[in-house]
């Protein structure tokens, strides 16, 4: 522990509302899977962060399955839910 | 057939060690994990024509790095920059690897190499955009397109 | 000296994430914001995990951080091709710069 992990942790999650913020208003459903994939990337980061910064190792588990459980968001949406003029 | 059975035994035992960080109380329970992804990996990716060269890894694991440190540099920079710093468009490349595994890696990799990011593979034919024409893409995809014949030990 | 070293890469990671998210937020189409997503973001996420693998106290500790990047890496590429790929069989244009 260095003792940044927990800023750094946070500046993450700062990062990842703006990005939400402005995914309620994107304008199509892609921009919107962008920010859910954006989700998993910083969401493993704040949570191997976490782990070690002090919230015990259980969360490296929960970061390994949420980068693959955005992996398969995104093939699923890619695959079969963006379908063409729904809202582009 | 049974080498590479083993070998993907092995590769997968080494990752339950790895995800049970070293504990081994849990023994039986990755002894199922491991049977059972070994065979759904049989049968899903059969043991293909086109082999990996296991010499090969690490300098085309180097090659990977560095090259994707520096991707994510120029895109960080082109981000700070904004809008100006862009010029997209889209190329097509001719690929002179074999089709299956090493086409297949070349598209995915491409799209972690700087400025290129794979749109479309068609046959021999794939298809990138580029975050800046003006960069020498193709004699970058060249290079890796190399780097990949030696990984799989094929002749161009 | 490890501290310093593990501190420097996880603030390295931060500038990268941030890079990524801003990337998402000014480049023009779905293809630029995938690059931003699919390069920077991932570089941050693999400094931040050698920065914390360099803490781990066990071997598999932190090769079990290590682990998770070629994981994050393999998945970013596969489905920015998959979400690249539909974009353009659903006929979105790339965005070009205005000639001047």
């Amino acid at each position: 522990m260095t003792g940044f992990e927990l800023p750094i942790a946070f500046f993450l999650l700062c990062n990842l509302i703006v990005a939400l913020l402005a995914a309620a208003r994107g304008p199509t459903a892609a921009d919107r899977m962008l920010t859910a994939l954006l989700f998993g990337s910083t969401g493993t980061g704040v949570l191997v962060l976490l782990a070690y910064g002090g919230a015990g190792q259980v969360l490296v588990d929960v970061a390994l399955l949420l980068a693959l459980l955005a992996a398969i968001g995104g093939i699923a949406f890619a695959r079969r839910a963006w379908q063409r003029g729904r809202d582009d | 057939m049974i080498p590479s059975l083993l070998l993907r035994f092995l590769l997968f035992s080494v990752l339950w060690w790895v995800l049970a960080e070293g504990r081994i109380d849990g023994w039986w329970l990755g002894a199922v994990a491991v049977v059972t992804a070994t065979c759904v990996s049989v049968i899903l990716m059969p043991p293909a024509v086109h082999r990996l060269r296991w010499g090969q890894i690490p300098s085309f694991v180097l090659f990977f790095l560095r090259n994707s440190v520096r991707g994510g540099f120029q895109v960080a920079m082109m981000a700070l920059r904004g809008r100006a710093a862009l010029q997209p468009g889209v190329l097509e490349l001719q690929l002179n690897l074999p089709a299956g595994g090493p086409r297949v890696l070349m598209t995915n990799v491409i799209g972690l190499m700087p400025g290129t990011l794979s749109v479309e593979l068609a046959e021999d034919r794939l298809r990138v955009h580029v975050l800046d024409e003006r960069l020498p893409i193709e004699a970058e995809a060249g290079e890796l397109e190399a780097r990949i014949s030696a990984l799989f030990g094929v002749g161009r | 000296m490890i501290d310093i070293l593990s501190a420097v890469l996880q603030i390295a990671g931060a500038f990268f994430y941030f890079a990524g998210t801003l990337g998402l937020l000014r480049f023009p189409d779905v293809y630029s914001r995938l690059h931003a997503l699919a390069k920077a973001d991932n570089l941050g996420l693999g400094c931040v995990l050698i920065g914390l693998a360099l803490q781990a106290e066990t071997l598999a500790g932190s090769l079990k951080l290590l682990l998770i990047w070629p994981l994050a890496l393999a998945a970013s590429a596969g489905v920015s091709y998959a979400i690249a790929c539909r974009a353009d069989s659903l006929g979105v244009a790339p965005w070009r710069k205005e000639k001047h």
